[in-house]
């Protein structure tokens, strides 16, 4: 009987031994850091997404792609300004030809490469020669050539005007030709604010600012990044492990002790397609493209009349976004004339004037045919779903019968063809409202969501000719309404927008983060776009 | 008798080496059925929006899309028996690094939660069997039945709400501490990150084990020759060590290598949780990326793993029981 007894016990002391044996051992991590160190330092959480997978190198989308930002290491030609203008940064100077087929750049001659060696008018055409040669996510298929005339001239010769150009020099960091090859992407050398000190994969980037910096020095004199998930960043704010968290609008209601919520406004936008052409069936791929409901303008009206927006972002963000008339809000290229007010009313007497009259159930009907849309969502994101469920119930207050569907991206694209689906967008360049507007050449129609009208084709033709870079932001704005036609309420209105979503980050008491220019769309690396600006108190 | 080990050993390694080539034709067929883009899935949709189609074609002729998947398993079957296993497509490093770099840190975690959930599992069974129907009985079945039921990432997302934010005693997530260079880093703290992860592992894995030991635990307590013991007046502890651990090796054994193969499915979802970045959230990474080349690499060595688990566990049948023994039958 006694053995029992110490059987027992020592099973118990097992796993107490295992369990908490193991925490016990636990002491404090790093060497004690002076207050006047812990003052120039920053930890700032990223979603495991936005980790470069090939590194940084600026051919394999480092600052480019799904997530515009600026390079931090490497030095840009220009850069953007929280207006989203173009100041110089390397460039001295920079202009192009009446033709808009050369740029041609004068840069700098003070600035060095962490490595000491100087940067030449050299290395940034081979910097964009290589891009051109392996860009993956950053499209330089305009480009024909870069040419370094002497050491400090750089020359740009391309296939097609294109006078957005200068957002393109805006995220493509230099690299030096002397210290380039297949590896860069894991030792970068570059000559902007910070140097790469490590990168552990899959878990933290630790950034050291650089003594040499030709601009002003950085204030915060290291930065790490870690890669986590949303809970788990909430988690290193609540463990007060990290300065800066990123987090969402389902926690947005959380009291982290000794943090405070900061909203960033975007240009990370959601809207949906409406295709605006008749429902014809592919006989090769079997894809659908148009759809008879909303292939009338005035239907597509109403959906945009019928929508009150203000509800939509309380509801559905929490009130964390702003009203969205456009892809690209606030942008020096957007119009104004895309503003529209929430009228029901009018929305229904638009119905009424193309034919959909109410049914008893309220729903409308015309020649026998219900007024009916699904609308899609990519599945696993909840804020497009909820967005979705949300213009759904509106709608039916119009009396269109709607319902949702989650699908995946590997069906998405086809069935948007006919189908309105929740999309987001928001990049810093006009290059998007031409691949969502402008029609294709073998098909005739817009490539996202069956669109086409000559007119607005030809502004952004002309706009992306144009030698002058503030010429075509009026051109962008007159392909949006030019008085007669266009993309808005009053055009054809082949895309309804809804919200741009806000990013939301903990922020610990006492860190002044400078002030932010519109996000574009993703949760990443904007944050840290500057950093070197940022004060403890 | 060196004859015949070396013939054991070449007809094993012929077995893994038609496993392996079996496991990735099995791979490769189903990553050319399945229906994930790899543009789509890799670009992004706001990034896919501001590209021109040229730009697209470049992409696809990238990432193999416009190549037969017969052709392309060709290239890669006739590279990989050279032991160029290619270059990762998402990392653009060879295969090879990047899962040597992940299975660094995986082998740590996932050797640390597999010792301690096999011989922690290994002495819970006992005791549970031994006292069959008793209160340590029910107090281990009942722990051992909850575990089997808890999700692995909620068990970690509790333990790291408990540990990591609650007493602030255990970092919160990753390898290494945060912000300190890799030269400043020290083994005691690359231990103190894995803790947590393993903890979970280990806490998961327990189950298994515990239950059947403990099934066949009671098995040898109502058999004749420990009641024959008993009659001679032998102590439950004598027994134990005499007739039931050597008995109640043998399955628990079998049991702990083939659950090799269960710790590796588990991290995935652990490592995720604990920003641990090991070979579970690389394999991952590379189904959801069609990265090709890298699937191939980590499924051949996480099979080639569980094999070489099964056969070590083959071997030491031998060394635990002579009965069993390779041409020493005759005891």
């Amino acid at each position: 009987m006694r053995q029992r007894k110490w059987m027992a016990l020592l099973c118990a002391g097992m796993m107490a031994v295992s369990t908490l044996g193991m925490t016990v051992t636990a002491a404090a991590e790093d060497g004690e850091k002076t207050a006047e160190e812990q003052k120039r330092e920053v930890v700032v959480t990223m979603p495991p997404s936005s980790e470069p997978a090939s590194g940084f190198d600026p051919a394999y989308g480092w600052g480019a792609g799904e997530h515009v930002h600026e390079p931090l290491i490497q030095s840009t030609l220009v850069r953007t300004n929280t207006e989203l203008e173009i100041e110089n940064d390397l460039a001295a100077e920079y202009g192009c030809s009446e033709d808009g087929l050369t740029w041609t750049v004068k840069i700098r001659d003070d600035v060095v490469f962490t490595d000491g060696e100087p940067l030449t008018a050299q290395d940034v055409a081979f910097t964009y020669n290589n891009c051109r040669d392996n860009s993956s996510v950053n499209d330089f298929t305009m480009l024909k050539e870069a040419v370094a005339v002497d050491e400090t001239t750089v020359e740009f010769h391309m296939n097609e005007p294109y006078s957005i150009w200068p957002y393109t020099m805006a995220i493509v960091g230099i690299v030096p030709e002397h210290a380039y090859d297949e590896t860069y992407g894991l030792n970068p050398i570059g000559s902007g604010r910070y140097i790469m000190k490590q990168w552990d994969r899959g878990q933290q980037v630790i950034f050291e600012a650089n003594p040499d910096y030709y601009g002003e020095a950085p204030k915060i004199q290291k930065l790490t990044v870690l890669f986590m998930e949303e809970d788990a960043a909430l988690a290193a704010a609540l463990s007060g492990t990290a300065d800066v968290a990123h987090t969402a609008a389902a926690y947005s209601d959380m009291a982290v002790d000794g943090y405070s919520l900061m909203q960033v406004e975007t240009v990370d936008n959601r809207g949906f397609n409406l295709p605006a052409t008749e429902a014809v069936a592919d006989e090769e791929n079997g894809v659908v493209y148009g759809n008879d409901l909303t292939a009338d303008v005035r239907v597509r009206r109403a959906i945009n009349l019928a929508i009150d927006r203000e509800e939509m972002i309380n509801n559905v963000l929490n009130g964390y976004g702003t009203i969205a008339y456009s892809v690209c809000d606030k942008m020096p290229w957007y119009s104004e004339n895309a503003v529209s007010a929430y009228d029901l009313e009018a929305a229904k007497a638009l119905m009424e004037e193309a034919g959909w009259a109410e049914g008893d159930d309220g729903i409308r009907t015309k020649d026998g045919e219900k007024a009916e849309l699904t609308f899609l969502f990519s599945n696993g994101d909840s804020v497009r779903q909820a967005l979705a469920e949300d213009v759904a119930n509106q709608l039916r207050e119009l009396g269109i019968d709607c319902s949702t569907e989650g699908v995946g991206w590997d069906t998405a694209y086809d069935r948007a063809q006919s189908e309105p689906l929740i999309w987001g967008w928001g990049a810093h360049t006009p290059m998007e409202l031409y691949n969502i507007y402008h029609s294709a050449e073998d098909t005739g129609l817009a490539q996202y969501s069956p669109y086409a009208n000559e007119t607005v084709d030809g502004y952004m033709d002309q706009a992306l000719k144009s030698s002058d870079l503030e010429e075509s932001y009026e051109l962008w704005k007159k392909a949006q309404w030019d008085g007669e036609t266009g993309i808005t309420q009053e055009g054809d209105i082949p895309w309804i927008w809804l919200c741009n979503v806000d990013h939301l980050y903990f922020v610990r008491d006492g860190l002044k983060v400078a002030e932010q220019k519109l996000h574009p769309h993703g949760h990443g690396w904007s944050i840290v776009n500057n950093v070197d600006e940022w004060e403890w108190e | 008798m060196l004859k015949k080990n070396l013939l054991f050993a070449g007809k094993n390694l012929i077995r893994m080496f038609l496993l392996l080539f079996a496991v990735s034709i099995a791979t490769f067929a189903l990553v050319a059925v399945s229906p994930i883009d790899p543009l789509q899935a890799n670009v992004g949709q706001a990034a896919l929006g501001s590209m021109s189609e040229e730009q697209k074609e470049k992409l696809r002729s990238y990432w193999g899309a416009d190549t037969p998947p017969v052709e392309r398993y060709v290239n890669w079957a006739k590279a990989a028996l050279r032991g160029d296993f290619g270059t990762s497509l998402l990392y653009r490093q060879p295969v090879m690094n990047v899962i040597g770099v992940k299975l660094a840190n995986s082998l740590f975690l996932m050797g640390l939660a597999w010792v301690i959930s096999g011989l922690l599992g290994f002495v819970l069974g006992v005791i549970a069997g031994v006292y069959k129907g008793r209160w340590p009985d029910r107090l281990i079945k009942g722990y051992s039945l909850v575990i089997a039921s808890t999700p692995a990432f909620w068990l970690a997302l509790l333990l790291l709400l408990f540990f990591g934010v609650w007493l602030k005693v255990l970092p919160i997530g990753l390898s290494v501490p945060i912000g300190v260079e890799a030269a400043g880093v020290t083994f005691f703290q690359r231990v103190r990150h894995a803790i947590l992860p393993a903890l979970t592992l280990s806490i998961t894995g327990i189950s298994n084990i515990t239950l059947h030991t403990r099934e066949k635990m009671i098995e040898i307590m109502d058999s004749d020759y420990v009641l024959f013991a008993r009659a001679r007046g032998e102590k439950t502890g004598k027994i134990i060590f005499h007739h039931g651990l050597r008995n109640v090796l043998l399955p628990a054994m079998t049991l702990q290598f083939a659950s090799i193969s269960e710790i590796i499915g588990g991290s995935v979802l652990v490592e995720q949780v604990f920003s641990y970045p090991g070979l579970g959230q690389a394999a991952v990474a590379a189904g959801t990326g069609s990265d090709v080349p890298l699937l191939m690499g980590i499924t051949l060595i996480t099979a080639a793993m569980v094999f070489l688990g099964n056969f070590a566990a083959n071997l030491l049948y031998g060394a635990v029981d002579p009965r069993i023994r390779r041409g020493g039958g005759k005891v």
